[in-house]
């Protein structure tokens, strides 16, 4: 019975695999990433301005952010993560459900940027969550982070439904 | 240019007739800016003297590390809500303290806001303040191991 | 901040508050670096609020060096501030008033008006948010033409839409009773835990640094400080609501007012052997930068202390005895900026 249930689910993941219907999940997909504001530090303020009226994510299916992680499928950490921090990134990462994806915003979150050489910042942030899309600013613009956003929507186009 | 700061001279003196010898020092700096040094062992009375006089709230605390010297300094920065005449003066009160063993009596019973600041002294220079009702890590992630990050002794790269 | 509550039933017994997410040592990096390349790291703890900072941390060099600034660049550096008091009170009015009490149309009001704001900051200084436009001796650039006309049509365009923001939140029975006695500070308390700030203002105490120790030409323009004696969390924020409209006038007088000049005067670039503290309103309340000097071009100490650290006491204050569906209000009421707070 159970090998029964596995190749079932094998043939399953196989068709959904396969175009149409990996288009019309994927397209679901992108026209639905809910961000988790992780607001570190100041580049929050520019995805504050971001989910205004003026540059409007509501038409990319971005709603403004719940607050609740369960509920979001896109990781934005904008601005330095210290040391202290690290750990609370981690446990916002892996509540998660799956698919996930992570956008690191600011010059900071990129490569520890205008405080480099702080004795309590992290300066490489893949090493502990792994990152789809840089945005280098300090801070980025608004129009830049929906750029990132429309690079992410392309990559996630172009992956599988159920990776390996 | 030398200018007479009446009013911070007036001040200056009457803290000086009342405090007498408990007290180092007392200046005029600037417009509105005046300072006075004291002992440790002394502090405590010369602060409860300068609330008498009016100065209800703290600014600021700040810790200043002269190694050369071999001392570390505490300056309490104070200013009043409730007298019309101190409002906009600055009044510094600076201990100067030993920079191997630095330790002082805390001002928190006298100022309440002293109490948030006098933590972070205590974490980024390592002064001990005794009497204290909560000194914990305030700022420096758990598991920090240096020596306190303000101390001259942490070198941080200096850009060309 | 992470804020660890002990409750009894829906009543809060005890709060700590545990900060230091965004310490990144900003005063150990300051010493390290000249003082022009230390501007743009001392303006990003508030990057809502960046001249104010910037301001604050110039003014002690200056005092130390000696230098008067030209009457130009003092109008223009207020001006800046102003305008850079209206966005960040249109932030943080639309924080509490929107995301804190749960829905999002305050949110959209203040974030909509703040963004004709970040035009104009774009046009003068090139930048939207992080502008490093204030050095030791002046201001960086000139106001370029056809600056002043569309500043004065940007100010009747936010004043228009206030009279909605009256209707729908500050005479509104809905906001009104959710923030109306909540987190009630008396004035003896507020001067016991050194608040400041429209913190400070809301409990019927008249402590503004422009007013009581004026600056720039702060004592040359009439402006209100608005007080309300009662205290609440609603009071803090018609605070800031008031102070939109007192820094729209005042920002109307400086650009009638102001002289023509120059608008720098050169400035060594060295720190001399001294010490200044400096005090600057900005919009969270009184910010102080304390700068020893040891004679080179880096300094010997750069002590920052901001408004929000200031009034982080009465955070747990506040919250002990108040429920926790009042908790986002309260601290929402407070206008606490963490990256501000811990430097």
């Amino acid at each position: 019975m159970g090998i029964w249930i596995g190749s079932l689910r094998e043939i399953v993941e196989k068709v959904v695999d396969t175009p149409p219907l990996k288009n019309l999940v994927n397209w679901s997909r992108i026209y639905s990433l809910w961000p988790a504001h992780l607001m570190t530090a100041c580049c929050g303020a520019e995805f504050g301005a971001m989910m205004g009226p003026r540059f409007d994510p509501e038409r990319f299916g971005m709603q403004s952010a719940v607050g609740s992680m369960r509920q979001s499928d896109l990781l934005l950490i904008e601005g330095t993560v210290t040391k202290k921090m690290l750990k609370r990134v981690k446990v916002v990462y892996e509540q998660m459900p799956n698919p996930k994806y992570v956008i690191a915003m600011g010059d900071c979150a990129c490569s520890g940027g205008l405080f480099h050489d702080s004795y309590s910042i992290i300066n490489d942030l893949d090493k502990a969550v792994p990152i789809d899309v840089y945005v280098p600013g300090c801070p980025p613009r608004p129009e830049a982070l929906l750029n990132a956003v429309l690079k992410l929507r392309e990559k996630i186009r172009r992956e599988e439904v159920y990776p390996k | 240019m030398t200018e007479v700061f009446a009013k911070e001279q007036g001040i200056a003196a009457a803290i000086k007739e009342k405090l007498g010898d408990t007290v180092e020092e007392v200046r005029v700096d600037r417009m509105r800016r005046l300072s006075v040094v004291a002992q440790k062992e002394t502090v405590k009375h010369v602060a409860a003297s300068l609330q008498s006089l009016g100065l209800d709230h703290t600014l600021a605390v700040s810790g200043v590390d002269y190694p050369n010297e071999n001392r570390v300094d505490i300056v309490y920065f104070l200013s009043s809500y409730s007298r019309d005449d101190l409002k906009d003066i600055v009044l510094s009160l600076r201990v100067k303290l030993d920079r191997e063993n630095p330790s002082t009596p805390s001002l928190t019973p006298i100022w309440e806001s002293s109490n948030y600041f006098e933590r972070e002294a205590w974490e980024m220079f390592g002064v001990n303040f005794e009497g204290h009702p909560n000194l914990q890590k305030l700022l420096l992630q758990d598991n920090w191991d240096g020596p306190p990050p303000l101390r001259k002794d942490l070198k941080i790269p200096e850009l060309a | 901040m992470r804020i660890m509550v002990r409750t009894d039933g829906d009543l809060i017994v005890e709060a700590t508050p545990d900060i230091g997410f965004v310490h990144r040592g900003c005063e150990k990096i300051a010493e390290s670096r000249n003082i022009i390349k230390n501007i743009p790291m001392i303006c990003r703890p508030n990057i809502a609020d960046d001249s104010h900072l910037n301001w604050s941390y110039v003014k002690p060099i200056e005092d130390l060096q000696g230098i008067e600034v030209p009457e130009r660049a003092l109008y223009i550096r207020s001006m800046l501030c102003e305008m850079n008091r209206i966005a960040s009170h249109l932030y943080g009015t639309a924080l509490m008033g929107g995301i804190f009490s749960g829905h999002t149309t305050m949110f959209m009001f203040g974030f909509g008006d703040r963004e004709l704001l970040l035009d104009l900051f774009e046009m003068l200084t090139g930048a939207r948010l992080t502008f490093s436009f204030i050095v030791p001796g002046g201001v960086r650039r000139d106001l370029p033409s056809g600056f002043k006309e569309r500043l004065l049509k940007t100010l009747d365009q936010i004043e228009r839409h206030l009279p909605a923001i009256d209707r729908i939140f500050v005479r509104n029975p809905i906001f009104v009773e959710r923030a109306r006695g909540v987190g009630v500070l008396s004035s003896e308390d507020a001067i016991k835990l050194g608040v400041v700030g429209p913190v400070v203002r809301g409990s019927g105490l008249l402590c503004d640094v422009r007013r009581d120790a004026p600056y720039g030409v702060y004592d040359k323009v009439d402006f209100e400080i608005p007080t309300f004696n009662e205290g609440d969390s609603l009071a803090r924020w018609l605070v800031r609501y008031e102070e939109i409209k007192q820094s729209i006038s005042i920002v109307r007088q400086l650009v009638r007012d102001i002289p023509s000049g120059p608008i720098a005067r050169k400035a060594p670039l060295v720190v001399p052997k001294g010490e200044a503290i400096s005090r600057i309103e900005s919009s969270r309340g009184e910010t102080n930068h304390y700068i020893v000097g040891d004679g080179s071009e880096k300094p010997y100490r750069v002590k920052m202390n901001t408004g929000s650290f200031k009034n982080l006491p009465a955070l747990p204050f506040l919250l002990k005895g108040a429920r926790i569906g009042d908790m986002p209000i309260i601290y929402g009421s407070l206008d606490y900026w963490p990256v501000e707070a811990d430097r």
